[in-house]
């Protein structure tokens, strides 16, 4: 490998966000080991937008939660920038994650006792956050189409709903990664459409996107496809 | 950008199970109001002991053999009380070795209708040329000494200085009210032992009841021990020379009113340890509760970008809201029902009570509110560490 790819900063660095080397992730159920992620090798360069595809339990989420940080790999390393996210500490990788990461989960992802205003700027009131605008989560509201329901609380919004405050909340610190497990997930067609256009304009922001879909049309958005397949990744190119 | 305060975010999340908020604050509360109680009727018994002994001045207290439990009464909660012996005893006293001092003091039950008093006051006499406790007190607050017509009061008389209030038909000025001690001074009148006989010579004709006193009864005799003797070998000798008399010692009567209070609070504090005990065990098992239940969003939280420490900080938020809140309420209650019960208290164990000064009231009501809070911290402490190392992962996944 060359010397400068573990740099991690300076525009030597290269231009891969994201690298995994060798990275497995194995749970032990009973008796029994489930490879959920098996020696995935991958390189991202900054400012694509990839979707990853693959059957229910394929090890899609695994996946993106190993990129993001928010599981230790079995084995393996995981660079962001440059930076083996495991061998800084947990506070450092905190502040890793909340500056440059947005993760979009696949399920309801709200706090419950906070409104939806405060769900939105919560990522910015963490110690370390990045400085950004006051008003930034009423214009991000405002851009997922919910600028009046700034004061309801989750429990009164829909799915659909709650996955655009959600989505809203993601982009506050605006993060240099945005991980979308199924971003549009209980959407209706005209509600996707409008989230894939969010997420192409924030790529074209320069904003490296991974999204996870099962959605043929939302997976033809992206750049390139990955695969997974019982903890397999492999590339996939976009035209299959 | 404003900050979201962690003190917002645990507010909302006991907002959130009102009920389950509400029975840890109340075990907190029964747990500190009991203890609050508890130590604010230890302490002020203890004081009113200490101002009230040194009040009575003296060592020893002699009385006729048959009158120590109404001496003691009138003396520690001022149940008014009248018995009599003859004034040789002061002088029989006063020959036993290691004797000091001597004074004679006599007691006498009011009638039920005194001009000032609902119900019966207790009258002191002495005699101003032994006395070595009102005179004193007299030089200092009243500068000239008490006339035949003139009384000093005990704080809890209802009189004020310069009215006349009147005993057995006769008139008496309120020349000074004595400092509270919350024993049974003051609940007491006192004057000289010329002014008592002379009020029961004019009772035959100026009081519904006559006051049957012959001059040179007298009901005690106060004694003030050498140096170089023991209080117990002094109370020993009087016994064994002054037949048909009984010593007490200062001590024993601080003795029997903290046997009675410990008798009273052994239970009490049996009881308060085991809910404490159980306030704890209640915490512990509510924030495994808590944390369990919020996997979900401790995992959100973290994968934000929440620290550990953040997370740390957000459960012992809570666990000290609720303790504080437990704690102040506990205060509140306790504080109350002494302010309500401690007439019933005191009147049932026969013991004095006099209300500590300020400063150790506050220090009590923050002593309480401190353990509360160090109890949340500690019962929840297990909880906030290990919720805070869960894997942001494990923990979204477990919640879903
Ligand atoms: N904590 C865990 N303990 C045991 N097995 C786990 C754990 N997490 C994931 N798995 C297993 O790993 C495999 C991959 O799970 P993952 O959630 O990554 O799949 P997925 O591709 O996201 O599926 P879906 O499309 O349904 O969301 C599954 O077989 C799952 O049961
Ligand atoms: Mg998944």
């Amino acid at each position: 490998m060359p010397p400068y790819e573990r740099e991690s900063d300076g525009n030597t660095m290269s231009d891969k966000i994201i690298s995994l080397k060798g990275v497995s992730k194995t749970y032990k159920v009973g008796p029994s080991t489930v490879r959920a992620v098996d020696n995935a090798v991958l390189e991202i360069e900054r400012g694509r937008m990839v979707a990853i595809v693959g059957h229910s339990g394929s090890g899609k989420t695994t996946l993106l939660s190993l990129i993001g940080g928010l599981t230790k790999p079995t084995s393996g390393n995981v660079l962001l920038n440059g930076t083996d996210i495991w061998a800084i500490s947990d506070n450092e990788l905190s502040v890793l994650r909340n500056k440059m990461i947005g993760f979009s989960f696949q399920f309801a992802s709200l706090i419950p006792t906070l409104n939806v205003y405060d769900n939105v700027r919560l990522p910015s009131t963490f110690d370390g956050a990045p400085p950004v605008r006051e008003d930034r989560a009423q214009d991000l509201l405002e851009m997922v189409g919910l600028g009046d329901r700034g004061n309801s609380f989750p429990a009164h919004l829909s799915g659909g709903e709650q996955r655009r405050v959600a989505l809203a909340r993601t982009l506050m610190n605006e993060p240099q990664l945005i991980l979308a497990d199924e971003p549009t997930g209980d959407l209706d067609e005209d509600t996707e459409g409008e989230i894939l256009d969010i997420l192409r304009k924030i790529n074209a922001g320069g904003a490296t996107i991974i999204l996870v879909t099962h959605s043929r049309a939302v997976a033809s958005q992206a750049e390139y496809e990955l695969r997974m397949d019982k903890g397999h990744l492999s590339e996939k190119p976009a035209e299959f | 950008m404003k900050r979201l305060g962690l003190l917002y975010l645990a507010a909302q999340n006991l907002r959130r199970k009102p009920f389950r908020s509400f029975v840890t604050i109340a075990i907190v509360a029964i747990a500190a109001g009991t203890l609050f109680s508890a130590t604010l009727l230890i302490s002020s018994v203890n004081r009113s002991l200490e101002v009230g002994m040194e009040r009575l001045g003296a060592d020893i207290l002699v009385v006729p053999e048959g009158s120590q439990e109404s001496g003691e009464a009138a003396l520690i909660t001022g149940v008014p009380t009248s018995f009599y012996m003859e004034r040789s005893v002061a002088d029989q006293v006063a020959a036993v070795q290691g004797v000091d001092q001597v004074s004679p003091q006599l007691f006498i039950e009011s009638l039920i209708s005194s001009a000032c008093c609902t119900g019966h006051v207790q009258l002191v006499g002495y005699d101003p040329d032994t006395d070595f406790v009102i005179t004193p007190w007299l030089e200092q607050n009243v500068d000239k000494p008490l006339d035949r017509d003139d009384v000093v009061i005990g704080s809890l008389i209802l009189a004020n200085k310069g009215e006349t209030v009147k005993f057995y038909g006769h008139d008496f000025n309120v020349v000074g009210i004595l400092d509270a001690t919350g024993m049974g001074a003051d609940e007491s009148v006192f004057m000289t032992l010329d002014a008592a006989y002379a009020m029961a010579d004019e009772s035959a004709q100026d009081a519904a009841t006559a006051l049957e006193l012959q001059p040179g009864q007298i009901s005690s005799v106060l004694v003030r021990v050498a140096p170089g003797t023991t209080i117990e070998q002094v109370a020993q000798r009087i016994k064994t020379s002054v037949p048909g008399t009984l010593a007490i010692t200062a001590n024993e009567l601080s003795r029997s009113v903290t046997d009675r209070l410990s008798g009273f609070l052994k239970g009490f504090i049996v009881l308060d340890i085991i809910v404490w005990i159980m306030a704890l065990l209640t915490i512990a098992a509510i924030f495994s509760m808590i944390v369990n239940e919020r996997q979900r969003e401790i995992g959100l939280l973290r994968a934000m970008g929440g620290k550990r420490g953040y997370i740390f900080r957000l459960m012992t938020t809570e666990a000290i809201l609720l303790t504080a809140a437990g704690g102040l309420t506990g205060v509140l209650l306790g504080g109350a029902g002494m302010f309500i019960f401690r007439a019933v208290i005191t009147a049932s164990l026969g013991i004095p009570y006099l209300w500590p000064p300020l400063w150790f009231f506050a220090l009590l009501v923050l002593g309480t509110l401190f353990l509360s809070v160090v109890s949340g911290v500690v019962a929840s402490l297990y909880p906030a560490i290990s919720s805070s190392r869960l894997e942001p992962y494990a923990a979204i996944r477990k919640g879903e």
